[in-house]
């Protein structure tokens, strides 16, 4: 009886400790500035436990009914701690209010269980035994704790299920303790229901913790979220830090406001300066008009052609002032006409010809979007190119995705193209490529549009310039059958992040 | 953070809306081009009426399915048009007929042929001509789009449809050793499509067998592999292992190289091909003519369809084969033609279910569901975005007797088939009947020939081949098994019989 006691006291001071680091190490993760999140978390949790240990003075009979509900109670809250905070910083604006009264809650819990125990037992033993023990059973509870904590449980478990798991160690202390001081209790059959009731919620949480963490996770971002919509195709977030603009499509960064000139200006004008008397430009993709800006800068131009799938983000990219003032304006110019459509239909049913197109899709992230990089795709698209024309393609990293990039100059080049890859390097994204492509012979431009900020005459050579840890690798080309760009994408991106 | 409150609200009212609504949605729906209540005249003798009207036309076909649309094809393509075909139902195609609605068009039965090997000539030959194979290059947007084929097992997906999950060494090693076979058999060069290329009596013996009494003289027991070979017998065959003629279940695993291409689809399946023939052939087709009646006569044969007596040369007898006894004149019973029994549906889905991570795939099939699980209508669409899809359910009723099984699909109505479907695909996709509004479903008490034992040597089926008399058949039964390059097979070998013999 004795030992198990005090093993009781172990697990509730481990619980107890448990709480607070995740509650440490989830806002210093989430906010950062580690030693101020530390430090006033530490600091409030003792407060708060202290607040508990003088109110337990005011509990006087049903000692351990009263301790099996704290017990419960302590489970539920520190189980569901981490869930719930990681919720409250995706979704609202409250983080911190709700995570120092989570704190101050779970301190308040934490600081009623020591003394209740102590009173609990204290027929059983001599006083001077009971302090002793209870004591020492608490700091190797703690001790435990802290050990396990950064060395098994943050690395094999995460934030979300170590909390879940204490949880679950806190409610099975209730339980067992329905049976330790039966003697003491009254309505144990409720209070075990009860238990049970708590201990299957945080195994099913146990469960789900995967899918709690994906909706925070694709809810963070770095910056004030300024605008965010659901259209009826993508989840459309903008995000502003100072003078930083950053748009996301499906929490994919699709550019920041202050180096987007770079990415923009190096998709248009190699390949279309190189064109001689360029007159009408075809944009796949590309609603937010920054394309279309660049592209504006030739007074040669008559129609630019853009082909979005999305209404809503050539609507946001025509009216809100924040966008217009990046993109100039550009999708109001009269040269300019948007169609909202799927791109693969538009293509096989238009018949015009184009001297410049550009294909500016989002990367290859599911098999949707990976007909969009197929040599059927490609070939039907080549069928809309002038004589003299050439089409550029975003072609993700040749630096992270290096068989992905390739893999997309092939599958150009099987589509009866000439290829000529080059890539830049944009600081928000990091190295990224393109493959320039028609039906003749690229020369660069010897001359380019005034005001560039990065693209220039001198600098062109130089881009079509792999290193070595860059350079070209043997892919096979993408097709509608075989959709290996997708697959390869994904383990691209997989060797990366792991 | 700025809070998106919406958001936040709007999930929590989407949760509890979820809770609330979870009530089912209405689902519309019926049985569609029922063919037995005319199929079943004939049985009954019923009294036609005479002919009314004489025609005179130098080739009659009997039977608007691939084996006559073929036969069609052929003679038009030779320059030969005193033609027609006449077809039992107001659509044509048979077993690669079609349907639409505002969502997509979408297959009524066979929904792919596989890439033609070197022997396939026929096959080959009208893909050129449909634009299918260009310069030796088969069109991408015609072959299925990746990913193709996921299975359902042991409540995870896997790619591909034969069980790579949870296979025990024992299992590894079965697979294994049939594969080896296979492919000994493969270079035999006796299981070619057409199966009469290559048909040879060293394989006589198999033919006299189960195919899964073969599989157990191989010692091959593992239930994984079985439920497979089950699987590809229900398929193609839509029968069970054991019902199945050995020869049979090798071919369908020995008669094509393991090519990686294929297999060519569209969305309404073969119904493609059934429309781009309808396009060269049309013009001599007539719908919603049934045949009872086919007498020879010294110098050709009559064909009597509704109240038309059509005095023909030749015809070519293009319907299935079992019909023969009804409708010709002093033709014996037939003896080695069992049919396989299957119910199709086809339900308009108006979003897609959970699908648990697996990407939407064309073909999808459950490990040990009696169904053969679904193909996606909208898997061929060059779109990014598809909200709206229908997918065609496949069941051969292959477990029991087929004569039984045609009862019951005549005995059950709508709501019952409808409550079967969505429970066999409710045990996989939670929400399917959220997703669902229409059920419209297809009953084919005859849909395909069975290669029951001793049938693919059968005597009775070489003599049917080989028929040189005014009246030919043509039905891919004759092979023994229903597959589309089978019947197109005969449908062009007929014509050709028939060219040959009108110009020689």
């Amino acid at each position: 009886m004795g030992i198990l006691v005090f093993i009781s006291v172990l697990l509730v001071a481990a619980c107890g400790l448990i709480y607070e680091l995740v509650a440490g190490t989830l806002a210093s993760y989430l906010v950062g500035d580690s030693v101020f999140q530390f430090s006033t978390i530490i600091g409030t949790y003792l407060f708060a436990m202290g607040i508990g240990s003088a109110l337990s003075r005011y509990i006087k009979g049903g000692l351990a009914n009263r301790f099996v509900w704290i017990e419960l109670l302590l489970g539920v809250i520190g189980g569901f701690s981490s869930a719930l905070m990681m919720l409250a910083f995706a979704f609202t604006q409250g983080f911190e209010l709700i995570l120092y009264a989570l704190v101050m809650v779970m301190g308040v819990l934490v600081g009623l269980e020591i003394p209740l125990l102590m009173r609990m037992v204290r027929d059983r033993y001599e006083f001077r035994d009971v302090i002793a023990h209870v004591l020492t059973f608490d700091y190797l509870g703690a001790l435990g704790a802290s050990l396990v904590f950064p060395i098994l449980l943050v690395p094999r478990l995460g934030l979300v299920r170590s909390a879940m798991l204490f949880g679950l160690i806190n409610a099975g202390v209730a339980l067992w303790s329905t049976f330790l001081f039966v003697d003491q209790l009254s309505a144990t059959r409720g209070l075990r229901v009860a238990c049970l009731v708590v201990l299957c919620a945080l195994g099913a949480g146990m469960a789900e913790a995967k899918q709690i963490t994906a909706t925070a996770e694709d809810n963070i971002y770095a910056d004030e979220i300024i605008f965010a919509r659901d259209t009826h195709y993508q989840h459309l977030v903008l995000t502003r830090f100072k003078d930083d603009l950053r748009l996301f499509l499906n929490s994919h960064l699709q550019f920041s406001s202050r180096d987007e000139y770079r990415y923009h200006e190096a998709l248009v004008h190699p390949g279309l300066a190189a064109v001689p008397a360029p007159r009408r430009v075809l944009i796949l993709g590309g609603g937010d008009g920054l394309a279309v800006r660049e592209i504006l800068k030739y007074p040669l131009v008559e129609s630019i052609t853009v082909v979005d799938l999305d209404p809503e983000m050539t609507r946001i990219f025509s009216s809100n002032p924040m966008l217009t003032k990046l993109n100039d304006k550009s999708l109001l110019s009269p040269r300019v006409h948007v169609i909202n459509a799927d791109a693969f239909p538009w293509v096989d049913g238009n018949a015009d010809s184009f001297d410049f197109i550009v294909i500016d899709f989002p990367d290859p992230t599911n098999y949707s979007l990976g007909k969009l990089y197929t040599t059927a795709f490609y070939r039907a698209v080549s069928r809309h190119l002038s004589a003299q024309g050439f089409l550029v393609v975003q072609s993700t990293s040749p630096m992270f995705a290096r068989d992905s990039f390739w893999c997309i100059a092939e599958t150009l080049k099987q589509a009866g193209l000439e290829t000529h890859p080059y890539h830049v390097y944009v600081p928000s994204f990091g190295e990224w490529g393109f493959v320039l492509a028609g039906k003749h012979e690229y020369k660069p431009p010897r001359s380019l549009p005034a005001g560039l900020r990065f693209v220039s005459v001198g600098g062109l050579p130089a881009l079509f310039q792999f290193p070595p840890d860059m350079a070209p690798l043997p892919m096979p080309a993408n097709q509608l059958n075989s959709q290996v760009l997708v697959r390869t994408y994904e383990n691209d991106w997989k060797d990366i992040s792991h | 953070m700025k809070l998106a409150r919406r958001k936040f609200v709007g999930l929590g009212s989407a949760a509890l809306a979820g809770l609330l609504l979870k009530g089912d949605k209405r689902i519309e729906g019926s049985f569609v081009n029922d063919s037995f209540p005319r199929g079943h005249l004939l049985r009954g003798r019923a009294g036609f009426p005479p002919g009314k009207r004489v025609e005179k036309i130098p080739v009659v076909i009997v039977g608007g399915g691939i084996a006559g649309l073929s036969a069609a094809w052929r003679l038009q393509k030779r320059g030969f048009s005193d033609f027609v075909l006449l077809e039992m139902s107001p659509q044509p195609g048979g077993n690669a007929r079609w349907g639409e609605n505002e969502i997509t068009a979408y297959p009524w039965a066979a929904h792919y042929v596989p890439v033609p090997g070197p022997q396939a000539a026929y096959v080959r030959e009208l893909f050129e001509d449909l634009g299918v194979l260009k310069n030796g290059q088969w069109e991408e947007r015609y072959l299925a789009f990746s990913p193709q084929e996921r299975l359902f097992l042991y409540g995870r997906w896997q790619e591909g449809l034969e069980p790579a999950v949870g296979l025990t060494p024992k299992d590894r090693d079965q697979f294994e050793r049939l594969e080896n076979l296979f492919r000994e058999f493969r270079q035999s060069g006796s299981f070619t499509v057409p199966v009469e290329l290559g048909l040879s009596s060293k394989f006589q013996d198999l033919d006299g067998i189960s195919f899964s009494d073969w599989l157990r003289q191989q010692g091959c027991d593992s239930r994984l592999l079985n439920w497979y070979m089950n699987y590809a017998c229900r398929d193609d065959y839509g029968a069970l292992a054991r019902d199945t003629s050995a020869w049979a279940g090798v071919h369908y695993f020995s008669s094509r190289q393991p090519e990686e291409k294929g297999p060519l689809t569209w969305p309404e399946g073969n119904g493609w091909i059934t429309r781009r023939l309808l396009e060269r052939v049309g013009g001599n087709i007539r719908t919603s003519q049934m045949v009872h009646r086919i007498t020879e006569t010294r110098r050709g044969a009559s064909v009597f369809a509704e109240e038309t007596e059509f005095q023909a040369q030749f015809v070519i007898f293009a319907a299935p084969t079992f019909l023969a006894p009804y409708v010709l004149e002093d033709f014996p019973p037939l003896h080695d033609f069992v049919y396989s029994p299957w119910l199709t549906a086809n339900l308009t889905l108006d979003r897609y279910p959970e699908s648990r991570g697996a990407q939407p795939s064309w073909d999808t099939v459950f490990l040990d569901s009696p169904t053969l699980g679904y193909v996606d209508a909208m898997h061929q669409t060059l779109r990014t975005h598809v909200d709206r899809t229908v997918w065609t359910f496949y069941w051969a009723l292959a477990e029991g007797v087929p004569a039984e099984n045609r009862q019951l699909l005549l005995e059950k109505d709508w709501a019952y088939w409808k409550e079967a479907i969505l429970h066999d695909l409710e045990r996989v996709h939670s929400d399917i009947r959220q997703c669902v509004s229409r059920i419209d479903i297809l009953r084919m008490g005859h849909a395909m020939i069975r290669p029951t034992v001793g049938s693919i040597f059968s005597e009775e089926r070489r003599r049917l081949r080989r028929r040189n008399g005014r009246i030919l058949f043509a039905n891919s039964d004759l092979s023994g098994i229903s597959i589309f390059e089978e019947a197109q097979y005969h449908g062009v070998e007929a014509a050709q019989k028939v060219l040959g013999r009108l110009h020689g």
